[in-house]
């Protein structure tokens, strides 16, 4: 047996490598049951992300190799193709990872000074501008397409056949008449292998253990999935007293981002808290605001703007959540020394 | 036989990495004395407990023992060896800035002459073995070179040898425990019997079974009425950090701000004991144990050295030539400091000479991941007091714990982007000690001001009472004589 180590690889691009290596079975699990568009989105995404870095680096006079070899721009590109529609078109990825690093990490300074969440950020502008393709080109794990579907997609002409809106948003709108019963007896549960969700469970399960796999390497703490998984657990589960209206619980927990994010978006140490407390706080506020976004809002997904929103709350949690320093009566609150 | 226990610790320190203890390099050659070198070299303000003066003249001839330099605080240096002062002059040092200080240099003459002190029967007081220490120039030989009889407090309940010696390559102690563990026992012996204390606790990390074995052996040997509580600790850096060790060994918290001391715990390393118990018999330190070890030296071994040696000469001790190596680490890998001008002399609290080459990996931007807060035995968040210093944000540093950093390094050693966090620490809490100095200095300044000024005022209302009082005098005798002319008239 491998021991565990006793603290997270001591060299950034290790530290990244490790992530991508827990990405790879939730990168396996969405090329099956979504198409080879996953992956044509990837390699757009790193293309795009290693060039908007080496633009950015080269235009703010910096030092460009040790950037591009940290992999930290060739995360950002995975994580935001990872979260686009996978029938998404060529230039959506693009759009969208560029602005993620062009707008999200390097408009503050490029690696460690992104207030937010660069892959959200792209995410949120994408969604706000470009509506119809972020809500329309998802895949139906039920009709996994061909390559030359996945190419056509990737070209612009995605076949309506095989996307359309994701299952939370099925939800919100046509199960909206619907009794629990009769909602559960569509093909994408009544055909689930694990009993919950047809393909989003496998994916989620693929990245559930990359993302234990990233606790036991210590490159990430219980707290941040923990935080936002309860959250959504415990909400989800206090509202669903009438199932019939209610989006249920694992739905909420495995249909949207909510296991990728949990493990992948929440845990960017960038932008997010920075003291164990500090994260779980900062997770909980996440999967409250995702909740009441998720229902309440017009948006499939919610996670993007919680991040965002949380994000910036971050520095404040962290004033708040400071451990008891040793031999101190208590932990030291507030932000302190203005000088 | 004096009575003792050996237990596990059962406290885990919070914090702290294991790394590669290169322990075996230097301890599996015996400890060896190495011969006089040509000049000793006695910096004369850091030679430890404070700025000094010197007590001897450029040609006096001093014998070994002589008093050459008191300090401040009190203590005094004695020559190591006797020999002639050949100069008094600006030499290089072994001290963090690398730098020239006023130095006492003597030329050893290979003659036996000792001076030293009369040596003290049983039963003495505190006092007296305060003074002794302060005699026979006995610091902290740990590292600090904190005077030892400063911690000397009457109403303290616990001795703590610190026998952890976490940093790695270090085996001075592990060493000096092994030749010299009678010493050191009856050191804490007569300390603690001379400051009323019951309970000496002996701090161990549990690496070093041989040192263990001597001390139980010289226990069984003892006729102390102390009771020795030997705590046997998780081999984790930096569990010999003094606070650390007090909460590891006692469950005691040392309050921010106050010492150990304060807390009933009185925390020496052992050399520091063994260096008294030869004090009480009239000796002063005049050597001490230095580990010369790394991979770039040719060999590895402690050796008993006489303070005030050059360095190259302890580094010509391991058949290493010196002009292959451009610096050497005084003190361990974690806490150390590099010194380049190997003609500085080791003083009372150069505990290793390490020589390795070190690869220093580029640096890169912080991403906040925390390792470091989770490696910080404290509890601290390096990364938050960084960013503060980084943007000279010295208060905001503070504000996060910056005083109570305690320089361990432990965030260097896990840091991915391999920032120098306790360089920037270190160098943040000088400028905080500074700052505290100045307000400190400015307060007194405005108090004499203030104090000045009411002086000023009381005097001028003195002098102005007088000049009433001698002006009413004058008006009155000049009326008295016009009256009496007037009279006369």
């Amino acid at each position: 047996m491998i021991k565990r180590p006793d603290y997270p690889p001591i060299d950034t691009a290790i530290v990244m490598r490790t992530v991508l290596m827990a990405l790879i079975p939730g990168i396996i699990a969405m090329t099956l049951f979504f198409g080879v568009g996953v992956l044509l989105n990837i390699i757009t995404a790193i293309l795009t992300a290693l060039a908007s870095e080496a633009l950015c680096l080269g235009l703010r006079k910096r030092p460009i190799n040790p950037r591009l070899t940290d992999l930290s721009a060739v995360l950002t590109g995975v994580l935001i193709a990872l979260a686009l529609p996978q029938a998404a078109p060529w230039w959506l990825v693009i759009a969208a990872t560029a602005s993620s690093v062009i707008l999200g990490k390097h408009l503050y300074g490029g690696l460690g000074q992104n207030p937010v969440n660069p892959a959200m950020l792209g995410y949120a502008l994408m969604l706000i501008s470009a509506p119809v393709a972020m809500t329309t080109l998802w895949i139906n794990p039920l009709t996994t397409p061909d390559i030359a579907t996945a190419w056509n997609a990737y070209l612009g002409q995605a076949s309506d056949a095989v996307s359309g809106a994701t299952t939370l948003d099925l939800y919100k709108t046509e199960f909206r008449s619907l009794t629990a019963i009769e909602a559960a007896r569509n093909p994408l549960f009544s055909q689930a292998h694990l009993g919950l969700i047809y393909g989003y469970e496998w994916v989620a399960l693929a990245y559930l253990m990359g993302g234990l796999w990233l606790i036991y390497q210590r490159v990430i703490t219980w707290h941040t999935p923990v935080g936002l998984l309860a959250t959504l657990v415990v909400i989800s589960a206090f509202f669903s007293f009438d199932p019939d209206t209610a989006t249920p619980v694992w739905v909420h927990l495995i249909a949207g981002a909510g296991i990728f994010a949990a493990f992948f978006i929440l845990t960017d140490p960038v932008s997010g808290a920075t003291s164990p407390k500090g994260r779980l706080w900062f997770a909980i506020g996440v999967g409250i605001l995702t909740y009441l976004i998720r229902t309440y809002g017009q948006y499939p997904d919610a996670i993007a703007f919680a991040v965002l929103l949380m994000n910036f709350a971050a520095p404040m949690i962290d004033h708040y959540t400071r451990p008891r320093i040793m031999g101190r009566e208590a932990s030291v609150k507030g932000p302190g020394g203005q000088s | 036989m004096a009575e003792y226990q050996i237990r596990h610790c059962e406290r885990q320190l919070e914090g702290g990495i294991h790394p590669e203890t290169y322990k075996d390099l230097s301890t599996s050659a015996p400890c060896v004395f190495i011969d006089d070198p040509k000049r000793l070299v006695f910096p004369i303000h850091f030679s430890g407990g404070g700025p000094g003066e010197p007590l001897v003249s450029i040609g006096d001839t001093v014998s070994q023992g002589t008093p050459i330099i008191k300090c401040q605080s009190g203590i005094i240096h004695v020559a190591s060896r006797a020999g002639t002062v050949i100069d008094i002059t600006d030499h290089a040092i072994t001290h963090p800035s690398d730098d020239v200080s006023a130095s006492i240099i003597i030329e050893p003459n290979g003659s036996k002459d000792q001076s030293y002190l009369h040596p003290l029967s049983w039963p003495f007081d505190a006092d007296t073995l305060r003074d002794r220490a302060i005699e026979a120039g006995i610091l902290g030989l740990g590292g600090a070179g904190f005077p030892s009889f400063k911690k000397w407090s009457d109403g303290t309940q616990t001795l703590i040898i610190n026998a952890a010696e976490c940093e790695p390559y270090l085996t001075a102690d592990d060493t000096l425990m092994r030749i010299d563990t009678h010493s050191m026992i009856r050191g804490a012996c007569m300390l603690s019997q001379t400051l009323d204390i019951k309970t000496i606790v002996i701090g161990i990390e549990d690496n070093k079974p041989e040192a263990l074995a001597a001390i139980e052996a010289a226990l069984q040997e003892s006729r102390s009425d102390c009771f020795f509580d030997i705590v046997l600790l998780d081999t984790k850096y930096p569990s010999g950090s003094a606070r650390q060790l007090v909460w590891l060994t006692l469950g005691i918290e040392v309050p921010t701000g106050s010492r150990s001391v304060e807390s009933g715990v009185i925390v020496h390393n052992p050399g520091t004991l063994a260096a008294l118990s030869r004090a009480i018999d009239g000796k002063p330190i005049t050597d001490r144990i230095v580990t010369l070890t790394g991979e770039a030296l040719t060999t590895q071994k402690n050796v008993i050295a006489p303070i005030g040696t050059p360095i190259r000469h302890l580094i010509e001790a391991t058949k290493t030539n010196p002009a292959s190596l451009t610096s050497i680490t005084v003190g361990g890998p974690m806490m150390g400091y590099q010194v380049t001008d190997f003609e500085a002399g080791i003083t009372k609290t150069t505990n290793c000479l390490l020589a390795r080459e070190v690869e220093i990996a580029p640096e890169s931007p912080c991403i906040r991941c925390g390792a470091c807060a989770t490696a910080c035995p404290v509890r601290l968040q390096p990364q938050q007091m960084v960013s503060a210093l980084k943007g000279g944000l010295l208060d905001r540093a503070i504000h996060e714990g910056l005083t109570d950093c305690i320089e361990c390094a432990a965030c260097n050693a896990v840091c991915p982007s391999h920032i120098p966090l306790a360089e920037w620490f270190r160098l943040g809490r000088f400028e905080a000690r500074e700052k505290a100095n100045e307000q400190r200095l400015a307060a007194e300044a405005r108090e004499r001001f203030e104090a000045r000024n009411k002086r000023l005022e009381r005097i001028a209302q003195e002098q102005e009472a007088k000049r009433v009082a001698r002006k009413a005098k004058t008006a009155d005798a000049l009326n008295k004589a016009r009256k009496a002319r007037e009279e006369s008239a």
